[in-house]
């Protein structure tokens, strides 16, 4: 059957989305491995002055271009396609996701410019009393406002779509972008307001202090649903197109992935206490009921373990696969696009129960501000994400230039390589964690590092190095296909996998957008509202800024 | 299209249980083991 055509110029469009992120990874990879070669005593830094001044510029670049600007403009490029593409209709206002794309660009290059010029040298989490110069706050805001303003062209071209198709069920890549960018639209509201009421006012001299509490919790407000922003994009792409790249798969349950999505668009903003534990201003029953609710995400997060590998299964099985665990073997992993993907699910497994263990309110106090922290992110956000992402690229981008992928072993390679890399590199900070090591310090410098923690500081700078590798053959792959001189005979096949079950028969209040809508609206409502309400009546514009570097 | 069906009925994800067996027990060790080490550092009441 012939596939819907998406246009040449919004295939350039998506492309243009595509090339941001990659540009992005590509400068913010680079700091990276800086981080850990400084955690084995390898300082690199020294011989970056005067151009980056410190450990943490470099850590400040590196989390912004990388878990902010790779992630967002990957993620609304792959969305725009999924919603083209799965609804069969061009953007019903281009000009509009055009301006919206823009204003994302634009964002990026004015929060660069403090950040090169070491004024906003405040890491990816901006937290105040730490302040950095306003065009930093400005161009955040200008990424996000363009990210809303992309999504609501979005939300415009499926509701011309809703009117022609009255009684249609959605498409499952349709359907599953537009959850994704509405739990987008939702939870950056928190750091909306941050920024717009005191972040901004603060650092352009119109209110003297900040609250640096109230400043946490609207960040975290944003900055948990973030993770899921992050990885649903991932999860599109493993429930509905990898379990027919691994081996003409089909998807299990479409009933149980729309649930799924659903699941997390509720409850994903109304838990981020979870980051708070140790928080004064925060009130012990509501961290609580933050917690309960957190490991209500791990409803959704096993539906989706369950859906995709039974999908995976299915087609393994299919093609020869036996035994409990044999199956495995028959997934097609030579395709780059797949084992990139299969890699980065084994190490999403070692992620979530990482997630989990931060998430445990008693546990996390072991945790809480240690390089177990990082060790945990880099497993979700550097892998189950990135390298899903990557391994999407390596179908997307030829998809979108017409180009061949350029030495797709060497795209394998590169996964493979990043796999080994990520293991060396987060099991070590894991440890590292749990035997008290702090996250977001120059260790090299810290006099107070016992001897223990020598091998696994090794082991950090070892696993970087792995790592920048592999970014390395990843940057060469993608600009090798995009500057191919090899075309593709016929256009890249879009891989959607078909459902088992037919999508029409699932109940239809799964394809009905008020109840959800309200639900998640009600529940943030209730239990961020009595905090939040508290803090603003009692908030304390009494902290300056502070410059510690 | 009936013979797809058929396969589709009698397709149980016996392998997909298996492997979410061991990521349960997995994280049942790991997690238990941090509460090891924060029971091991003693209470602060």
């Amino acid at each position: 059957m012939k596939q819907y055509q998406v246009s040449a110029a919004e295939k350039k469009f998506i492309g243009s989305h595509i090339l941001v992120a990659v540009l992005a990874l590509a400068v913010g990879s680079l700091f990276g491995p800086l981080q850990a070669f400084e955690h084995a005593g390898w300082d690199f830094y020294v011989y970056l002055k005067p151009l980056i001044k410190s450990y943490y510029q470099g850590l400040t670049v590196h989390g912004v271009l990388n878990a902010l600007v790779w992630t967002t403009f990957f993620i609304m490029g792959f969305l725009t396609f999924n919603v083209i593409f799965g609804l069969k209709r061009p953007l019903k206002n281009p000009v509009l996701n055009k301006v919206g794309f823009w204003m994302m660009v634009v964002g990026v290059v004015v929060a660069a410019i403090p950040i090169l010029a070491n004024e906003a040298t405040v890491l990816f989490t901006f937290y105040p009393p730490l302040k950095a110069n306003w065009a930093f706050y400005v161009g955040l805001t200008l990424v996000v406002v363009g990210s809303w303003v992309e999504g609501w062209g979005l939300f415009m071209t499926y509701a011309d779509w809703r009117k022609e198709n009255k009684n249609e069920r959605t498409p499952f890549i349709a359907f599953a972008s537009l959850v994704t960018v509405l739990l987008w639209q939702i939870c950056t509201l928190g750091v909306a307001v941050e920024i717009l009421t005191m972040l901004l006012p603060w650092s352009l001299g119109l209110i003297e202090g900040v609250d640096p509490q109230l400043a946490r919790t609207y960040f975290w407000f944003t900055g948990h649903p973030l993770v899921y922003f992050w990885l649903l994009p991932a999860y599109i792409s493993w429930y509905a197109m990898l379990p027919k790249q691994a081996g003409g798969g089909k998807m299990f349950s479409d009933t149980l992935a729309r649930l799924a999505f659903w699941i997390f668009l509720v409850l994903s903003t109304p838990l981020g206490f979870h980051h708070q534990y140790v928080d004064p201003g925060v009130p012990p029953a509501w961290k609580f009921i933050h917690a309960i609710l957190t490991f209500g995400v791990f409803f959704p997060s096993m539906m989706t373990a369950f859906t995709v590998i039974a999908s995976l299964e299915y087609g393994a099985r299919k093609n020869g696969g036996k035994g409990a665990l044999g199956w495995i073997g028959k997934l097609n992993w030579s395709d780059p696009s797949v084992a990139s993907q299969l890699l980065a699910g084994i190490l999403f497994f070692f992620g979530g129960i990482g997630g989990l263990a931060n998430a445990s309110y008693n546990v996390n106090l072991v945790l809480h501000n240690t390089a177990f922290v990082p060790g945990h992110f880099h497993l979700t956000v550097a892998t189950a994400v990135t390298l899903s992402f990557t391994g999407i690229s390596y179908w997307l981008v030829p998809y979108l230039t017409g180009r061949k992928l350029w030495q797709p072993k060497w795209a394998t390679i590169q996964a493979w390589v990043w796999f080994v890399g990520m293991i060396v590199f987060s099991n070590s900070m894991h440890v590292l964690g749990l035997l008290g090591a702090p996250r977001r310090v120059p260790l090299n410098l810290a006099p107070y590092v016992p001897a223990e923690w020598n091998s696994r500081l090794f082991q950090v700078g070892l696993g970087g190095a792995i790592l920048f590798v592999s970014g390395l053959i990843y940057l060469v792959v993608i600009y090798k296909t995009a500057t191919n001189k090899e075309r593709v005979e016929t256009e890249v096949e879009v891989p959607i996998a078909e459902s088992m079950q037919d999508p029409d028969s699932g109940p239809i209040w799964l394809d009905r957008w008020s109840p959800w809508v309200y639900g998640a609206l009600a529940l943030i409502v209730i239990v961020y509202g009595p905090v939040l309400f508290d803090l603003i009546k009692n908030i304390a514009l009494t902290s300056p800024g502070f410059r510690v570097w | 299209m009936a013979k797809k069906d058929k396969e589709d009925n009698e397709f149980r994800p016996t392998g997909t249980v298996t492997v979410l067996v061991i990521f349960v027990i997995t994280l049942i060790a790991i997690w238990g083991t941090i509460y090891m080490i924060l029971v091991g550092r003693g209470g602060t009441l």
